[in-house]
């Protein structure tokens, strides 16, 4: 029985989740189109439903009934492998994600978390290791397509992850010392009491008198948005499937369901980098003033809602970067990976080493 | 490098610049509403196009519903695409007038430089203003007489009023009705 409760719990969790990441998905599709279109003078989609909001609909049916094509010489293995190695880690990685405060409800005795799926101890880690296996999709899928575009694309994407990784990880060793656990709960938790003590500004972690003493991680948060954009492989960073020179990149031999796959994980991607950003540097459920305005339930719901509205405007900045910035060049790119972001991600970590250690 | 070029590198001014021209045209569009797009919604609405437009061509008529073109073939000879075949003819019992029997284009060479246009002595040929004529089957492009005269029709419901001193018997094709002189009564 409790089993059958556990499991239940679970899939029903992890049913919620999938359903609303993949209706983000849509929903970006268009929010995409139509905010680079503003941003730009233009209308963006207008025919499908009352301006274009039925979009992504139109897409989806379109990418359910394509041809399905695989080149000749290509392996055939590796080539419909590809897809769903990039799109299952893109969307495993919710598994670890707060959405809400840390409450515990019994039910026929067993203890759930209504607001996230797994509460493990290595919640970070584990995102981050899933996030790698999924740039093995892009590097396959370029390599097994036999197409010179296709492989360009995917070894230009192996160079940039391994480069931007290492940054993602380093830039959030300090908010892991800060927190002291690796749990994303944990994480969010101890970010509560208004906007001071997000980790973004860091105050409150000092003893007595010294509460007000911020160790800011705005440097590493810095580090950390510049670096997932590039590992998403979105603009300027989208040197993988860089349309102007490398026909679509890792994405040149797909069609149909393996495109739309890809597709699906860019997107799932950027949800996920979104809420680990807001979790690690925005104080994940927190709201920016101490405590809840409502209580009960309703303080869950305002908890589940600042979350969303910190990961809206975490998505709203990659389309407002993209709007904005042209693509880099290779070399620029990979100066600024190794030369910029590691050494300001290294002395970060000192500089919040040595400020923990002395305020505590 | 100056201090204030190191400032503005740590601190991506330059790209915080690019941010906010973005946001405010952002901002102008849809929050403000100052700012119309420039997108024209093309088969919803439509462009109004210049009076020299050079669109399809087609045959016109006089305003007794007789055809003006009078089979001279000028306009096939001036052609650079070899769009144009007309097979001239004399009209039955009438020795100097003269006809086109067949008169054909193939619009799947035209490059629409109106040259057939200008070489008309009799202002028969006209360029319509329409554009949209996509086919799937690429023989609907080889248009004859009936099709070019319906094009006309269409697109040119006024008609030019035919001469009264015309006689009907004459070909004009080397007198232009620009050229001729006024009518004297």
């Amino acid at each position: 029985m409790e089993l059958l409760v556990f499991t239940g719990a679970a899939v029903v969790k992890i049913a919620v989740v999938m359903i609303t990441v993949l209706l983000t998905v849509a929903v970006l599709t268009l929010a995409e189109r139509k905010i680079l279109s503003w941003m730009q003078d233009r209308m963006g989609p207008m025919e499908v439903g009352p301006y274009g909001i039925l979009q992504p609909i139109a897409d989806g049916i379109k990418l359910f009934f394509k041809e399905d094509i695989v080149p000749s010489g290509a392996n055939r293995f590796l080539f419909s492998l590809a897809p769903i190695i990039s799109l299952v880690p893109a969307f495993i990685g919710f598994a670890v994600v707060p959405y809400g405060p840390n409450v515990e409800i019994e039910l026929f005795g067993v203890t759930i978390k209504p607001f996230i799926i797994t509460d493990i101890n290595i919640g970070i880690l584990y995102v981050l290791a899933f996030a790698s296996i999924g740039a093995y999709g892009v590097i396959l899928g370029g390599w097994a397509s036999n197409n010179k575009y296709s492989l360009l694309g995917g070894l230009r994407a192996a160079a940039q992850v391994i480069s931007y990784e290492l940054n993602v990880g380093l830039a959030i060793i300090g908010v892991i010392i800060l927190s002291g656990s690796l749990s994303l709960m944990t994480i969010a938790e101890k970010q509560a009491g208004g906007l001071l003590n997000w980790n973004i500004i860091g105050m409150g972690h000092g003893e007595g008198i010294w509460w007000w003493v911020p160790v800011t991680q705005v440097i590493a948060f810095v580090v950390y948005v510049i670096s997932v954009i590039a590992e998403t492989n979105r603009l300027p960073f989208d040197l993988p499937e860089a349309d102007s020179e490398l026909v679509a990149g890792w994405m040149t031999e797909y069609s149909g369901m393996r495109f739309a796959f890809f597709f699906m994980a860019e997107y799932a991607n950027m949800i996920l980098v979104s809420c680990i950003a807001s979790v690690l540097f925005l104080g994940g459920y927190h709201a920016p003033y101490p405590g809840t305005i409502l209580s009960g339930i309703g303080a869950y719901f305002e908890g589940v809602a600042w979350f969303t509205v910190k990961v809206y405007g975490f998505l709203f900045l990659f389309f407002w970067i993209r709007a904005t910035l042209p693509r880099l060049r290779y070399d620029q790119l990979m100066r600024f990976g190794w030369k910029v972001m590691l050494p300001l991600a290294l002395a970060n970590i000192v500089v919040t080493s040595i400020a923990v250690y002395l305020l505590r | 490098m100056t201090v204030t070029d190191l400032v503005k590198t740590c601190t991506f001014y330059e790209i915080l610049v690019g941010m906010k021209a973005t946001m405010t045209v952002f901002i102008q569009r849809i929050i403000l509403r100052t700012r119309p797009p420039v997108t024209f919604q093309y088969p919803h609405e439509k462009r109004d196009l210049p009076g020299g437009y050079r669109g399809m061509i087609a045959l016109l008529k006089y305003d007794d519903g007789t055809e003006k073109c009078v089979g001279c073939d000028l306009c096939e000879a001036a052609c650079p695409s070899r769009v144009i075949t007309v097979v001239s003819a004399e009209v039955e019992g009438e020795p100097m007038k003269r006809y086109a029997k067949t008169y054909s284009m193939d619009m799947t060479r035209c490059l629409f430089c109106g040259l057939c246009v200008d070489a008309c002595p009799v202002d028969a040929l006209a360029m319509t203003k329409e554009f949209a004529w996509a086919k799937y089957n690429k023989r609907d492009l080889l248009l004859d007489k009936p099709q070019l005269l319906a094009l006309g029709d269409r697109n040119f419901p006024e008609r030019e009023k035919k001469l009264e001193f015309q006689h009907p018997n004459v070909a004009t094709f080397n007198i232009g009705h620009k050229t001729l002189p006024a009518k004297v009564s």
